[in-house]
């Protein structure tokens, strides 16, 4: 496919017994912001690793960048940027002795470096001076300057591994613009998050759980395929007990029930019986037809699975 | 594979930034060599002078005060005169004294009616670095102090003359001055590599350097050249002040010297590399060093404790010590003068285990890398 930054078939990835990708395949357009979501060791960060050309897959096929992965790590890693989630800059040295460092890991020539670096960092609106140690930035500004250096080579694809991490929500909702607007100058952009609210505005998004993906779409399209029922949420107007409310997790025409602090989120299945039960909840409950959050699918998709 | 040496400057200048900053490896690299080098050349003297003799006189003549003059105006020994034999011992079981002389009543008559005259010498056995010095100015004092009683020189069958060579006055520290060329090599190297590679591990940056094409080769080069810098810089200051301050002769060749010590140096570093591949945590990585560089440098090259004097097991056990190796070829080049084929065997060795060592810590390095 020509118009595909990422594709990926029957990618496995295995580290002794333990399968950490089990047979993924999704192909990711140039300009898309592609988000992958999961809990911890679902198998995000190893898929990444191997699009960087950090690890060699077990089994399947896979180019990044119109480059096949059996090519060769190199010509990768020379078309594709990464912020990885543990380590993305030095805190003892300085802005400009960051940036610096990888333009030479990356060869750049230095009048060309100069000027990728001054029109990066004026993207990015950074208005500090260059020689500010990294260990004096806040954390959001030190994000901002870790994706400029993930992109100094002006790569094709960008792979951010849960960049956000730890900041605050304004750096956060910062950085996003940040994403969009790169994606709109035609970088394709790959990014994993735990964060709801990150994944929304992606273009689309896969779900993984235990190495596999197990639904890819728009955040949109995810919401209407795995709520084919409405979904409610319930407000308790006096105190209920967590242990009450157990019977409505078992009902025949309860298809999905999640508690998120005092409020319910229970979706009815169209019959007979859940037109009864929507009116006997309301008895009880403040009840309210809302849509789906991305955060309602990925624990139907991702956790409900296990029920 | 293509090594570029840009990609491996701009990690040397990295790193150089992370060692201006760092307090502790700028300290430890410069601090040491003059640390070490002064602390062996005033506090630590092997060589024995000044020990306090107690000593017992019941002969009280003039021959008995002769003998004790001469062990007083011989500089090595502080008379401290005591009442009985009983007193003698003591002094030397309350670390006041560290030998004794019981010279008993009697001691004039014997000599004059033709015997020989008889004194008693109680030595400290416990400290046995004194106690071979201690004897041979003895053997040397009773021969002078005969020759002063006797007032002629005895007729001897047999005559050996003793002449130091390379050393002529014994002087300790010439002897472990240039064994601390060795001692702050290892130390330096070993020790900053391990931590500075595994600090890459620790804190995930090894993962930045890898996504990009950045070669293994190249981040090793890159890596260690800073510290190869600093070991170098450590050697020069070892020689400037054991040749200033401590006016240490330098008899051999500087090129054989220098060249022993990048052989050495690149020795260590790759060991360092190689502990710090294995290890993968500072923390660890430092025990290790310790271990694995330092205490052989110390106490397996000869540095203190003579090879020769070592247990068969031990001797052999040297042998792949490159520590060992360095160490004939710094104390040779400052005090023999040796040329490359009398430390032809040196030289060899340390090539050997250089390039065995070096092959082995960048195939680890390299595999590890490896996706």
């Amino acid at each position: 496919m020509k118009d595909s930054a990422v594709e990926v078939q029957n990618l496995s990835v295995r580290f002794g017994d333990f399968t950490a990708v089990d047979s993924i395949s999704f192909a990711v357009r140039r300009g898309e912001v592609f988000g992958f979501l999961g809990a911890n060791g679902a198998g995000k960060t190893t898929t990444i690793r191997v699009l960087c050309g950090l690890l060699r897959p077990s089994a399947g096929y896979g180019s990044v960048a119109g480059v096949a992965l059996d090519a060769g790590e190199m010509a990768i890693k020379a078309r594709v940027g990464y912020m990885s989630q543990k380590f993305t800059l030095y805190d003892d040295l300085t802005v400009e002795e960051n940036l610096s460092f990888i333009a030479g890991l990356r060869k750049l020539d230095p009048a060309v470096y100069a000027k990728r670096r001054d029109s990066i960092l004026a993207f990015i609106t950074f208005q500090r001076p260059l020689n500010a140690l990294i260990r004096d930035l806040p954390g959001g500004i030190k994000q901002q300057v870790a994706l400029a250096a993930s992109i100094l080579h002006d790569p094709e694809v960008v792979f951010l591994d849960e960049p956000t991490a730890g900041v605050t929500p304004a750096a956060r909702s910062r950085f996003w613009a940040l994403i969009r607007d790169l994606a709109r100058q035609g970088k394709t952009i790959f990014v994993t998050t735990h964060y709801m609210d990150e994944a929304e505005q992606c273009d689309r998004i896969a779900l993984m759980r235990a190495g596999q993906i197990v639904a890819l779409d728009t955040p949109a399209r995810l919401k209407a395929e795995v709520f084919p029922e409405q979904l409610f949420e319930l407000e308790a107007v006096s105190p209920v007990h967590y242990g009450d409310m157990d019977g409505l997790r078992d009902h025949p025409d309860v298809a999905f029930f999640e508690p998120y602090g005092m409020r319910f989120h229970v979706a009815l299945r169209k019959t007979v019986g859940g037109e009864n039960l929507r009116r006997e909840l309301a008895s009880r409950f403040r009840v309210q037809a809302i849509s789906p959050t991305l955060e309602d699918v990925f624990i139907r998709t991702v956790e409900g699975e296990r029920r | 594979m293509s090594f570029r040496w840009s990609r491996a400057a701009a990690i040397a200048q990295k790193e150089m930034y992370h060692v201006l900053r760092d307090r502790f490896t700028l300290t430890l690299a410069l601090g040491l060599p003059v640390f070490m080098v002064f602390t062996f050349g005033f506090a630590i003297e092997f060589n024995v002078k000044n020990v306090p003799l107690a000593v017992h006189d019941a002969d009280k003549t003039q021959t008995s005060r002769r003998v004790i003059d001469t062990f007083g105006s011989s500089g090595y020994f502080l008379v401290d005169p005591v009442v009985s034999p009983a007193a003698a011992q003591q002094a030397i079981d309350g670390d006041r004294s560290r030998a004794a002389l019981v010279i008993p009543g009697g001691f004039q008559k014997d000599l004059l009616s033709g015997g020989v005259a008889k004194a008693q010498l109680l030595l400290d056995g416990s400290d046995n670095s004194t106690v071979g010095p201690i004897l041979g100015y003895v053997a040397s004092i009773e021969a002078i102090a005969s020759r002063r009683i006797a007032d002629f020189d005895p007729p001897k069958p047999i005559e050996i003359h003793t002449r130091f060579l390379f050393n002529p006055e014994l002087n300790s520290r010439w002897f472990v001055i240039p064994g601390l060329a060795v001692a702050v090599l290892a130390i330096l190297a070993v020790l900053l590599t391990a931590l500075t590679v595994a600090r890459e591990w620790e804190n995930g940056s090894m993962e930045l350097l890898l996504s990009t094409p950045a070669e293994p080769l190249e981040i090793i080069v890159g890596k260690l050249a800073p510290y190869a810098v600093l070991g170098l810089v450590g050697l020069a200051f070892v020689y400037v002040i054991s040749r200033t301050v401590f006016a240490l002769p330098f008899r051999g060749s500087h090129v054989l010297f220098v060249l022993g010590g990048i052989l050495f140096l690149a020795t260590y570093l790759a060991l360092g590399l190689l502990i710090s591949v294995l290890t993968r945590r500072q923390q660890i990585a430092m025990q290790l060093a310790m271990m694995a560089g330092m205490i052989p440098a110390f106490l397996l090259s000869g540095f203190i404790f003579p090879i020769a004097s070592m247990p068969a097991f031990f001797r052999y056990l040297t042998m792949v010590l490159p520590a060992r190796w360095f160490m004939t070829i710094a104390r040779d080049s400052y005090l023999k003068g040796s040329t490359l084929v009398e430390m032809g065997t040196a030289f060899l060795a340390l090539g050997v285990l250089c390039v065995i060592i070096i092959a082995i810590a960048a195939r680890k390095f390299k595999k590890d890398l490896e996706p």
